[in-house]
């Protein structure tokens, strides 16, 4: 019947487009809004920066003024002089991950100047003099000494920034090779820069002595003085560390404070020693170690000396006063010889030094009061914290560096100490970065909050920052984004939210999802493909009727 | 050796991790393991300070144990490996999966302890020890939980990329030890496993006091060749990978030199387990000039506080 078959048709019409409407809903609306529900917080990190910066070369800036006082050159001499430092410099040196860029002046003394110098009878006023004139950071100053000068007879580096070279006899070209050897071995050392860079940029090659001794830069250190006295009830030991720590180490602490933090705490052991058995001195009455009897000493002292509550490195330096059956004793070198400073340092550990206190007179009245020599045993210390916080510069016999006394570093050794830490720091934070980014990108399942976006974002500006005041030559501030660099990079990377989520794992997603899905979504689809059937069928009709 | 050579071996501190990851009296013998492992390495050297000790449960204190304070790997010898200086850094429910991991990165909550941080660097050789429940790709932490092969490979993978080793030596023993280690792919790490896949680790004699087995074969003869080590021996990591040949330990132990760059029968045994420093002589100072010393008055400026002190009320109680 007609009338029949017309509802019969608009119940199905009706089916079908409630069919077609669940699933237009379900794909149209439901994926994306499940898809967007589900998906793992995760902050935008810089990517394509921190690629860039795995392949930047840093360049780094050095200005070089050369002071002639010898009265004999000529300007055109300069001119001369300047061209061949120019191309001395600018030459073979292949540009590496990190180059150097040096801005040389070359020009004649002011007369004033001449006629001060010769006034000066001692290095350390002709050091006082140019360092009161010229000095500034980053800015060295070559002095071209007058043929007759009595003081400097050999090329001789100051404790500030300049380098006196008596230039008299010599001819031009030797005078520059001489100075461009000075900046690549001494003042600059781009090939052990470039090196250190390449290392902890990941490279692993095998370390040199000098590395290996010194700690790699840490936000601060923490230094310990002990005294260790096995005996006090024999002697009583009176050693003004904390006086002695304000008269020679404070300087240094003030003039490094502004780069690192150093934390000074001292202490006194008693009735504990250096466990092994020195040999029985034949020829005098005493006791020594030999070189390879002094690894097994630190290790049952280090156990007693405590242990401290913040995460930075610690040096350690010993006073060891013997005992009285082992006393007096030294240190000697493989032929026998007395080591001079009666010390030795552990790399990256610190140092022990021996003090030979003298023994108390027989039927004097137990404990006996003795002094230590602060001055002796801080000489020690200090020379062994410039090697382990790696300040001191070895350099060639051939040139004499001038003593450096009270002021412990010397300002051309804080600017290479400055440059090397910068440049290891930088090269730290890219590598750190890096393999961040490639963790982060390995495994999708990590959530990446908002605060590890923007310690990334510090440390990327860091970097850049920090280049930008390397080429402009100004070490300090570039180091000191580089440190802020490096923090925040070790901050991104340890943080402790970056542990894969365990209770989501790819493999297992389906097993979760099935149960959820499959039950409604084979009908819904069943539905669907019976709707468009229909659809199609009634389309064909149309053209039919029609 | 001479001190020369000791730059040559490119570490400058010695760390080691131990983990003991059974709980219940029955595993007795798994904390006597690790304990044995942390004596040798405390007198061959390695201080309390780097060292990381994690054992699952408290056996010494355990009601169960007729001698208490004590843990004993021997009916015989009655060593006493808890002792009365034993520094226990994750404890009892401390050690999870989570924790070893963290421990290993190093993404660690910023309020850890410092006896709780792996503070290796690049110059670090670090002893890694496990012992425990076993399977085919996995470890059992704690009848909890697990921590599979690639979880482990992926840590250390991490710790390279950080720099936070120089060499690594992996020591496991447990049933199926070897699978722990067939997915590590980072380099400088060497590895000894007590059993083969397919293969249990068997304990090695049961004390008729207490009940329970007290240690097991493979611990029990690599601490028969460490004892026999002091911390100036000559010994190499090849003799101790020799240890335990298949008619004493039943299992067979399987070891792993690929990722290791360096020939072991050259290398020292005390690189590992022990802690020999480099040093150097000083041959000459700076000279300084003499700075008069001041001596510090009493700082004027401490007032002292008048206010009596108290103790803060423990119970806050109602007015």
């Amino acid at each position: 019947m007609p009338g029949e078959e017309a509802s019969e048709e608009k119940d199905k019409s009706i089916q079908h487009t409630a069919a077609l409407s669940f699933g237009f809903i379900c794909l149209i609306i439901g994926i994306p809004l499940w898809w967007k529900t589900t998906e793992v917080y995760r902050v935008n990190l810089p990517y394509s920066d921190i690629a860039d910066l795995w392949n930047t070369k840093f360049q780094f800036t050095i200005d070089i003024d050369v002071v002639n006082l010898e009265k004999s050159w000529t300007d055109k001499d300069l001119t001369d002089l300047s061209k061949l430092l120019k191309a001395n410099l600018a030459d073979d040196r292949k540009v590496g991950a990190i180059f150097p860029k040096y801005r040389v002046a070359v020009r004649q003394a002011a007369e004033k100047q001449s006629s001060d110098v010769t006034s000066l009878k001692t290095l350390a006023a002709l050091d006082e003099y140019f360092h009161g004139e010229e000095s500034s950071v980053n800015k060295y100053l070559i002095v071209l000494m007058p043929v007759n000068n009595a003081v400097v007879k050999q090329t001789t580096i100051g404790n500030y920034r300049a380098v006196y070279l008596p230039a008299g006899k010599r001819d031009l070209k030797t005078v520059s090779s001489e100075v461009t050897e000075i900046l690549h071995s001494v003042l600059v050392r781009e090939d052990a820069l470039l090196k250190s860079f390449q290392n902890f940029l990941g490279a692993r090659e095998p370390k040199d002595k000098a590395s290996m001794r010194s700690l790699s830069y840490h936000q601060g250190y923490d230094i310990l003085f002990t005294l260790v006295n096995p005996q006090p009830d024999i002697l009583d030991i009176d050693w003004s560390i904390k006086e002695a720590v304000e008269a020679y180490l404070s300087p240094m602490v003030k003039q490094l404070s502004d780069y690192i933090n150093l934390d000074i705490k001292s202490q006194m052991l008693f009735f504990t020693g250096l466990r092994r058995k020195p040999h029985k001195d034949k020829k005098n009455s005493g006791f020594y170690y030999e070189e390879t009897d002094l690894p097994h000493t630190i290790n049952p002292l280090e156990a007693n000396l405590g242990s401290h509550a913040s995460n930075n490195p610690m040096l350690n330096f010993i006073v060891y006063v013997p005992s009285r059956d082992q006393h007096p004793l030294h240190i000697v070198l493989k032929n026998g010889e007395k080591v001079k400073t009666n010390s030795f340092l552990s790399p990256q550990w610190g140092g022990i030094v021996v003090q030979n206190l003298p023994s108390p007179p027989p039927n004097s009245s137990l404990p006996v009061r003795v002094t230590v020599d602060m001055k002796t045993v801080m000489e020690v210390f200090l020379t062994q914290l410039r090697l382990l916080m790696d300040f001191n510069i070895q350099v060639k016999k051939d040139l004499q560096v001038r003593e450096v006394g009270n002021d412990v570093i010397r300002e051309w050794e804080l600017d290479n100490w400055l440059r090397k830490k910068c440049l290891e720091n930088l090269a730290t934070s890219i590598s750190t970065l890096q393999s961040l980014t490639a963790l982060l990108e390995g495994i999708s399942n990590i959530v990446i909050q908002d605060d590890i976006g923007q310690q990334v974002e510090n440390a990327v500006t860091g970097i850049k920052e920090a280049h930008r005041h390397l080429s402009s030559g100004q070490i300090a501030r570039a180091f000191t984004q580089s440190r802020k660099a490096l923090a925040s990079s070790e901050k991104a990377f340890f943080d402790p939210s970056l542990l894969e989520l365990l209770y989501f794992p790819e493999d297992q997603k389906f097993a979760i999802y099935i149960p959820l899905f499959l039950p409604i979504g084979l009908p819904i689809l069943g539905s669907l493909f019976k709707a468009i059937k229909w659809i199609k069928t009634k389309r064909k009709q149309k053209p039919k009727t029609e | 050796t001479s001190p020369e050579e000791f730059f040559k071996s490119g570490h400058t501190n010695n760390w080691a991790v131990l983990v003991d990851t059974s709980r219940f009296w029955f595993n007795y013998r798994h904390v006597a393991n690790v304990l044995s492992i942390y004596r040798s390495c405390k007198r061959l050297g390695i201080p309390d300070s780097r060292i990381i000790l994690m054992v699952a449960d408290d056996m010494a204190c355990n009601p169960r144990n007729p001698r208490p304070a004590t843990v004993f790997n021997n009916a015989n010898n009655q060593i006493n490996v808890y002792g009365d200086d034993v520094e226990v850094d994750y404890r009892g429910y401390e050690v999870t999966v989570e924790n070893f991991i963290r421990v290993l990165t190093g993404r660690l909550p910023p309020s850890t302890p410092r006896s709780k941080r792996l503070l290796s660097d690049e110059h670090s050789n670090v002893l890694v020890y496990m012992t425990g429940h076993g399977g085919d790709g996995f470890l059992k932490f704690q009848d909890a939980e697990e921590i599979s092969n690639v979880e482990l490979a992926d840590a250390f993978e991490q710790m390279w990329q950080k720099r936070r080793y120089h060499e690594v030596f992996f020591m496991i023993d447990t049933c199926q030890a070897e699978s722990m280690f067939q997915k590590f792919y980072s380099p400088n790490i060497l590895a000894v496993a007590s059993s083969k896949v397919g293969e249990d680790s068997l304990s090695h004699h049961v004390d008729p006091s207490i009940g329970v087995y007290v240690i097991d074969r493979y611990t029990y003869y690599a601490l028969e060749f460490l004892e026999t080590v002091t911390p100036g021996s000559k010994k190499t990591m090849g003799q101790f990978l020799e240890v335990c040949p298949k008619y004493q330990c039943i299992s067979t132990v399987a070891k792993r030199t690929d990722l290791f760059r360096r020939d072991v029968n050259k290398v020292l045994l005390t690189d590992f387990f022990g802690s020999v420093r480099n040093v150097e002589l000083l041959p000459d100072s700076i000279h300084l000039q003499n700075a008069t010393l001041h001596t510090h008055s009493e700082d004027s400026s401490d007032v002292k506080s008048d206010k009596p002190l108290s103790y803060a009320q423990q119970f806050p109680m109602p007015v």
